[in-house]
Formats: structure tokens, sequence, C-alpha cells
């Protein structure tokens, strides 16, 4: 075979070798933007320690991020839950919880960005209930936070809110509103509590 | 006769004006109730009820069509009044959920009226300028260097084509031309193509031209092969969700980190769970868009959720995750922590790459993601893409809680004070354990 090989042509395996050559660079040339390219070592991509959006076959499902445990908390991660998602946990966390997150302008002004990038959308920086989404009718029905005369749709008026009140909502939702529990940590949640408090005043 | 029907006509016309008339009066009149109505509607019902589909109230639309205005009317001002009052159907419409309605005794009844003519009338369609203008702009800039490296070739082919038809011609033409002048040819010998090929490689100077193309062309490849090996810019695969980066951070200007709120606080930008997208989402399904129905790759969240958007549950069994397809990916080897970047490193990176204050800091790395529909790595990744910002950036240290502390420690180490490892940072866990 080897033999035969060699007595071919001389001319024809060169030709052969150019036109494979040929071929190759007009396909290298057009990239595929579905494929990363030519890689060495992908093994160094694909950890044996399992990054969070690895496919992970140790468990039923598949993944290696699992949902934590009931009961667990990541170190230093202080929440109450002694007020439920609940009309009664709602007024009592109004009457009971209190924001104890200082009243500094470093605070104040956390409070904000996250106001702003959180909540900004929709109740608009300045609290009037008109953010981008409600200018551009993505959403409608946004209360303003300093209306002398909006009410809640859990009673009394907006301006008048408890910082409780404030925490709950941010937490667990209401309405059309989702809860930002995951976006926000407790204590960033009571920063928001603050500047929300200021822009009630607003008038 | 002919007057007759000339009159008849006439009445006819003259009816047909005034009905014509009669009809654009009446909806315009409707249509200004109907502008106030949706006004009065978005401030005061949209939180809790939508036209079409039950939220946290129940759809107005098929609810106040339904209902008798009167009805309605009092049940809007003061609801609890009335199931207090006694009446059934009060109280039958007050079992819809457990939230309560809000009452709205401030409200009138014209007022009212108009919300209900609002309701009935539905949402007025809009005309298709607005869409056509949100297409536009998509496609254009990427893609940009292929077509050129695939002009280029063409345009190559093309020259080598006109050459040799251009070639032929001339031998044509020249041998009519010397057949005109009496000179008797001789009939070309046809060539094969192996035999002329085999000719060709016979002749020194155009082996070596070969050889000399062919180690310009292998080298050159190689090179660029090797500079790329591992490098995944421009990498856009396509995800489970057409989710647009242009449509949620361009059109809608929803801040990275409402999403991303990782990237803020630790190592990981983090992908949203899909409990972020329910906030926006619970809500807006783009029905408008696909003729009432709700947007399929906005369903495709609800099934990730094993949530139905009719009864507003979710139901855990039917829960299967999004698999996102990972754009950006470094090595294991490589340590990058966002919120280092993103916080400490801010206004440091933004003066180096030159943003403008409306643009995130995340634009400095992973380009112009308000204006791509489909997510894809703009930044090499590569080593020497971190050295070089590395080696060039300025650090803007005044005024920056990280360098206070970095400063306030050589201090003491100048004082001769007693440092521990704690105090640069050796309890962070990372700093041993991976």
């Amino acid at each position: 075979m080897k033999g035969s090989m060699l007595a071919m042509n001389k001319n024809k395996v060169v030709l052969a070798s150019f036109c494979i050559l040929a071929s190759a660079v007009v396909f290298s040339a057009c990239r595929d933007k579905e494929s990363t390219g030519l890689e060495y070592a992908r093994n160094m991509y694909d950890p044996l320690a399992y990054n969070p959006d690895q496919p992970n076959k140790n468990f039923a499902n598949g993944q290696t991020a699992q949902t934590p445990p009931a009961h667990t908390a990541p170190v230093g991660f202080v929440e109450d839950d002694i007020y439920p998602n609940t009309k009664e946990g709602y007024e009592a966390a109004g009457v009971n919880l209190v924001n104890t997150m200082p009243l500094t302008e470093e605070n104040l002004l956390k409070g904000q960005h996250l106001y702003v990038v959180m909540c900004g959308p929709c109740h608009g920086e300045k609290g009037d209930g008109q953010g981008h989404l409600v200018k551009i009718e993505k959403f409608s029905g946004v209360p303003s936070f300093h209306d002398p005369e909006k009410a809640s749709s859990r009673g009394g008026l907006m301006k008048d809110l408890t910082a409780g009140k404030i925490y709950h909502t941010i937490k667990y939702g209401v309405n059309m509103m989702g809860s930002y529990a995951s976006q926000l940590s407790p204590d960033e949640r009571w920063k928001v509590v603050l500047y929300v408090q200021e822009l009630q005043k607003a008038k | 006769m002919r007057d007759i029907s000339l009159i008849v006509r006439r009445v006819w016309k003259s009816a047909f004006m005034f009905a014509a008339l009669s009809v654009l009066t009446v909806s315009a009149t409707q249509a200004q109730d109907v502008v106030e109505g949706r006004k009065l509607f978005k401030d005061n019902c949209a939180s809790c009820h939508q036209l079409t589909s039950n939220s946290t109230g129940p759809a107005l639309t098929p609810k106040l069509t339904e209902l008798d205005e009167a009805f309605a009317i009092k049940w809007i001002k003061n609801w609890k009044a009335l199931v207090d009052a006694g009446d059934k159907e009060a109280i039958e419409a007050s079992k819809f959920s457990p939230a309560e309605m809000t009452a709205f005794p401030r409200l009138t009844d014209e007022q009212i009226k108009n919300i209900i003519a609002y309701a009935k009338a539905g949402e007025p369609k809009k005309t298709d300028a607005a869409g056509a203008a949100g297409g536009a702009s998509t496609g254009a800039s990427d893609g940009v260097s292929d077509f050129s490296i695939a002009g280029v070739i063409a345009i190559v082919i093309l020259s080598i084509v006109v050459l040799v038809v251009l070639g032929r011609a001339i031998k044509m033409l020249e041998r009519l031309i010397l057949q005109k002048q009496g000179v008797v040819l001789p009939e070309e010998e046809s060539v094969s193509f192996a035999e002329g090929t085999r000719k060709m490689f016979k002749n020194k100077k155009f082996v070596f031209f070969f050889i000399l193309c062919l180690i310009i062309a292998l080298g050159s490849y190689g090179w660029m092969g090797m500079w790329n090996t591992g490098v995944h810019t421009g990498y856009q695969p396509s995800q489970p969700i057409k989710f647009s980066h242009e449509l949620h951070a361009g059109t809608n200007q929803i801040d990275c980190q409402y999403c991303h709120a990782g990237a803020f606080k630790s190592k990981n930008a983090t992908i949203p769970s899909a409990n972020v997208c329910m906030n926006c989402h619970k809500s807006v399904q783009a029905t408008e868009k696909y003729d009432g129905e709700i947007s399929p790759e906005i369903q495709k969240i609800y099934n990730a959720l094993g949530y139905d958007p009719a009864t507003m549950t979710y139901d855990k069994t039917k829960e299967k995750p999004i698999e996102w397809v990972r754009v950006h990916n470094l090595p294991d080897f490589a340590y990058f922590n966002h919120s280092q970047h993103t916080v400490v490193g801010e206004e440091a990176i933004r003066k180096e790459k030159g943003l403008k204050p409306n643009e995130p800091v995340c634009f400095a790395c992973h380009g112009p993601v308000n204006t791509m529909e489909e997510i894809y790595q703009f930044s090499p990744l590569t080593m020497k893409w971190c050295i070089n910002c590395h080696k060039d950036t300025k650090l803007e240290v005044k005024g920056n809680a990280f360098y206070d502390k970095i400063i306030e420690t050589h201090e003491k180490i100048k004082k001769g004070e007693k440092i521990t490892p704690a105090a640069l940072g050796g309890l962070e866990c990372g700093k041993c354990h991976y």
C-alpha cells in the first residue's frame, strides 16, 4: 500500500495537498459564531471542581447549582421570618419593624443608587410613579410616593406608609410588583427604605 | 321618472352624509371618553387590573361589559358598603381574591363611566410605524469582517476568471487575423489537463513559486490560528430563549445591575434566576405583537417555572431550569472578580476606556450591550488584554475606601506598629481556598 503511494505521481500528491490547503483556508475564513473556535486544553474551561453553571452528573437533576437546603443561610445573612406574606404579617410589620439603618449620607446615597436601579424603572427616580417603563407604557398604575391623595392598595396613603410596610413590600412584593428578596439583601432593603421615606416627604 | 330618481338619489345622499357625520361625532365624543377613561384606568386601576386577563383583580373588559353600569359605579366608589348592605352580587364579586380592592370615593360618576367606556372599547390598536422603527436598527455593524474576507476572495477569483477569458479571446483574435492574412497555422495540439499540469510541474520556476505560495499560505494560516487559539471574541451562541439585551437594556433602559445584581457585590456577575424575569413578565406578555397570544419566548419563562398565566399559580413539580449557554468563560486558573472592577476600579476604568457618564462601567469590557440583540463576546479576555489594561490604567486613589485602607496599613508599617496578615486581607477565604 505504502509502496504504491510512493510510486504515485509526485505531482498528483502536490496538487491534492494544494487543494486541501486551499479549501482549509477558505473554510477557516468564515468563522462560525456558534463555535468558540480552535481551543487548546478545553478541560481548563470545564474544571473538575465544577463551575455553578456546569452540568453535574453527581446530582439527580444534573445541575451543579443546587437549591440550598431548607432553613440554611449564608454566613452573615440575617433574615427574620416572623412577618409572613399575609395581610396580618404586613400590618404587624408596619407597626413593629423599625429601620435600624442609621440615616447617614453614605447609606442614603447607597439607598438612592439601589432605588434608581431596582425601583426606578417603574416608580420613577423622583418616586412619582412615572418611571421609564411607565412612560413607554410597558407598565401602568404605579403609585406616587408623595401624592397627597394617592391611596395604597392595602389601605392608608402612600405618603404615610411606615418603614416596616415598605420593607415588607420590598421583600414580598404586592399586586404586580414582584419580590426583591433575591436582588436586595436585608441591609440593602433597609437602605432603599431610607431613601423611599425621603421621597415620601417630597412635594 | 328621471326627476324622481334624481330626488331619491339626493335624499339618499344627504341621509347618508348625515348618518356618516353623526357616526363621526358620536365616535368622536366616545373617543374623548375613552382617552380620558384610559388615563384614569392607568392611574387608578392598572396596578391590579388588566383589560383582557386576570391579575390581582379580574379582567376588566369582560367584567365591566357584563356588569350593570349603576352597580359598577357603586362598587368602584365603595364596594364595602355594598357588601355590608348585604348585596348578593357584591358578596359574590368580593370572593374573587383575598386581596381587597381599594375604594375610590373620589372618582365621579362621569369619570367611572369613562373608565367603563375604555374597558369596553379595549386598547386602541397601535399603528405599525412604531414597530417598524424599532425593527430597523437591527443587523448591520456585525459580520463586517466575514463579509470583507468573502469579498476579497470573490474579487480575486473574479479577476482570475476575467484574465483567463481575456487571454483566450486575444489568442482567438490573433489566430483569426493570421488566418485572414493567409498564414496557415498548424492546428493547436490539444493537451489534456493532466498532461498540462505535469508539464507545469516540470518547470522549476513554477515549482519554486508554488512552494513559496504554499509556505506563505500555510505559515500565515498557522500563525493566525495560533494567535486565535482559545480566543473567543465574537462568540455568539444561540440561547434557549431569544432574550434581547437591545430591548431590555437599550429600549427599556433597565440597568445591568437589576438582573446581574452580583456584578457589584461578588466575583460573579450572576445570571438572573427566573423570578427576576417574573418581576416584569408577570404582566408584560407582549400579547399585542402576537395577536393576543402570549409571546412564545415569554411563555418559555413560564414553562421553566411551571407557571400558569391563566390561574397565576406556580407548579413546583413542572419546574425545568433554563439552560443558558455561557458566553464569557475564563479558564479555571485565571481568577477574575467583578466587584473589584465595578466598585473599586470603576472611576479608573471609566477614565481609561473613555466611557460616557450615562454608560455603565460594564461597557468597558462587555461592549455596547444595549445594542446587542443577541449577546456576544466583545473583548478577547486574553491574558495580554488584561495585562495591557493593568499596565496603562491610572488608579483613582482619592476618595476610594479600598486604597485608604492600604495607605493606612502602610503608614502603620512605617511607624513600626504591629501588622497582622489579617490587616492585608489574609482572612479572605479565596487567599487559600479555591
